[in-house]
């Protein structure tokens, strides 16, 4: 099972748990409806969009409503620290919440004592809780963007709010030496897909990859389309595939479905997941050597 | 699959400290704190963090910009609010700026706000990582800058208080340019 957990924009929206369904411009968990804006509806649709290409069941989502006062956030890791352990989980994927340390150790140290661990992803806050808590090294995969790998690297901030000015000032080339940083001071998750005008993958303190065509600057402005790429990391995680070539392919997609969609600053990001399917029939063969899902993309 | 029910309050967060001049105004902002939802407790600051009393109230520091509202609404005295940790540079404050041609990008933190230039409306919101973002995002689209909500009035977290750093420059932006 694929979990993906966070909070939605929905006003009193209890704790609900469920296979993801696409209804119009709306997802739906269990009868609930959920925009597909950024966050983590986006990340749902993206993976969603990803499973079905893959012709593999729908991910699961963990989803609760919160304004920001962080109710719904401790909910849902009051709940995942209940039942995590009974989940038959492949991936879970933690997502928006208001960061809560205690409740990340809590939650780390029952995902420990599993006797399948699931591949753990983290972004947004439930990444600068795990990064705060100390328990960064826990984690498989973090996605930072550029400002978050500023914060992960800074080893006395607990929000990018709080991140030495220096840090925030360093432009996206700079990222390799954030990159060791982070590790050095056991701030990063195993892999890390740094979201930037040139993304880096790292794995434990290398630079293994760059990805930097097709270049779409615009993506950077469009709320969601970093979410969009941590749906996509989870779903090919999912798949079968390594945290590492996740990144890699996720990088990729992300940019090229924003090329498909001719993106400027003004787009949706539901306008751009639309085109994942497109870019998996004409470059997921060639990227991953997945090249029969659904015999959309049996070109041999 | 069913609805779930809430679970027990969460345990204590911390990382965060507001600081008082009298200990009656620490003791006052525990309860309008306690009695708007946060989950603080009074406890002695470090030397190297005491201001005035030797009283603080620790808080999750994430909640800074809710936190401060919640202690003027309970007409709470305070002093500032500050990182446990010492070491901890002070909050951001400058932005940055992209210009894409007939939009600008406006980045503060981890919070970028992007604006049609001769509309002045608000096109996208993104960044971030708390659940009033995601909220402020849906509230924002389609405005004006003048006729934005303000995401330090409406939100609750630092996440929130980064955005409103970006519609503020927005704001003077737009007033440079007429």
């Amino acid at each position: 099972m694929l979990l993906i957990a966070g909070t939605v924009p929905v006003k009193g929206l209890p704790l609900t748990l469920g296979a993801v369904n696409r209804d119009g411009d709306y997802l739906v968990v269990n009868g609930q409806s959920i925009p597909c804006t950024q966050g983590t509806g986006t990340m749902l649709s993206s993976a969603l969009a990803t499973a079905e290409y893959l012709g593999m069941e729908a991910p699961q989502a963990l989803v609760v409503g919160d304004d920001g006062r962080g109710k719904g956030s401790n909910t849902l890791y009051q709940y995942l620290i209940e039942n995590v352990a009974n989940l038959p989980l492949k991936v879970l994927a933690l997502h928006y919440c208001l960061p809560n340390m205690s409740l990340t150790r809590s939650l780390c140290s029952t995902i420990k004592k599993c006797s399948q661990r699931p591949h753990l992803i983290a972004d947004a806050a439930a990444m600068y809780a795990a990064k705060a808590a100390g328990l960064a090294r826990e984690f498989d995969i973090f996605t930072p963007d550029a400002t978050e790998m500023a914060f992960l690297a800074d080893p006395n901030a607990t929000h990018p709010a709080y991140i030495n000015r220096h840090l925030f000032d360093t432009d996206i080339t700079q990222t390799p030496h954030l990159v060791a940083e982070a590790y050095r001071q056991n701030s990063a998750a195993k892999v890390l897909l740094v979201k930037g005008a040139i993304d880096y993958i790292a794995r434990e303190g290398e630079i293994i990859a760059q990805v930097n065509e097709p270049d779409v600057p615009a993506l950077e402005a469009i709320g969601g389309t970093g979410d969009t790429i941590t749906g996509l990391v989870a779903a090919f995680l999912h798949a079968g595939l390594e945290p590492h070539e996740a990144a890699i392919i996720s990088a990729r997609t992300n940019r090229m479905a924003g090329q498909y969609a001719s993106a400027t600053p003004a787009t949706r990001v539901r306008e751009i997941i639309p085109h994942f399917a497109r870019v998996f029939r004409e470059h997921l063969c060639q990227w991953s050597r997945i090249c029969y899902a659904k015999g959309e993309n049996n070109n041999d | 699959m069913v609805l779930l029910k809430r679970k027990q309050k969460a345990p204590f967060a911390g990382e965060g400290l507001a600081l008082f001049n009298e200990v009656q105004e620490a003791m006052k902002a525990e309860k309008a704190l306690k009695d708007a939802g946060y989950n603080v407790k009074l406890v002695a600051p470090p030397p190297e963090l005491r201001k005035g009393c030797d009283l603080a109230v620790a808080i999750n520091l994430v909640e800074q910009p809710g936190v401060e509202r919640a202690l003027k609404q309970g007409n709470v005295d305070y002093v500032s609010i500050s990182p446990l940790n010492i070491a901890t540079a002070a909050l951001l404050e400058i932005v940055k700026v992209t210009d894409f041609g007939r939009w600008l990008m406006v980045r503060a933190g981890n919070m970028k706000l992007t604006f049609a230039k001769e509309s002045g409306v608000i096109v996208n919101t993104s960044g971030g990582g708390c659940p009033d973002i995601p909220v402020m995002h849906l509230e924002l689209l389609g405005k004006k800058l003048k006729e934005a909500p303000r995401p330090r009035e409406t939100g609750y977290t630092l996440c929130a208080l980064m955005l409103d750093h970006a519609l503020e420059k927005a704001l003077e932006l737009t007033k440079e340019s007429r």
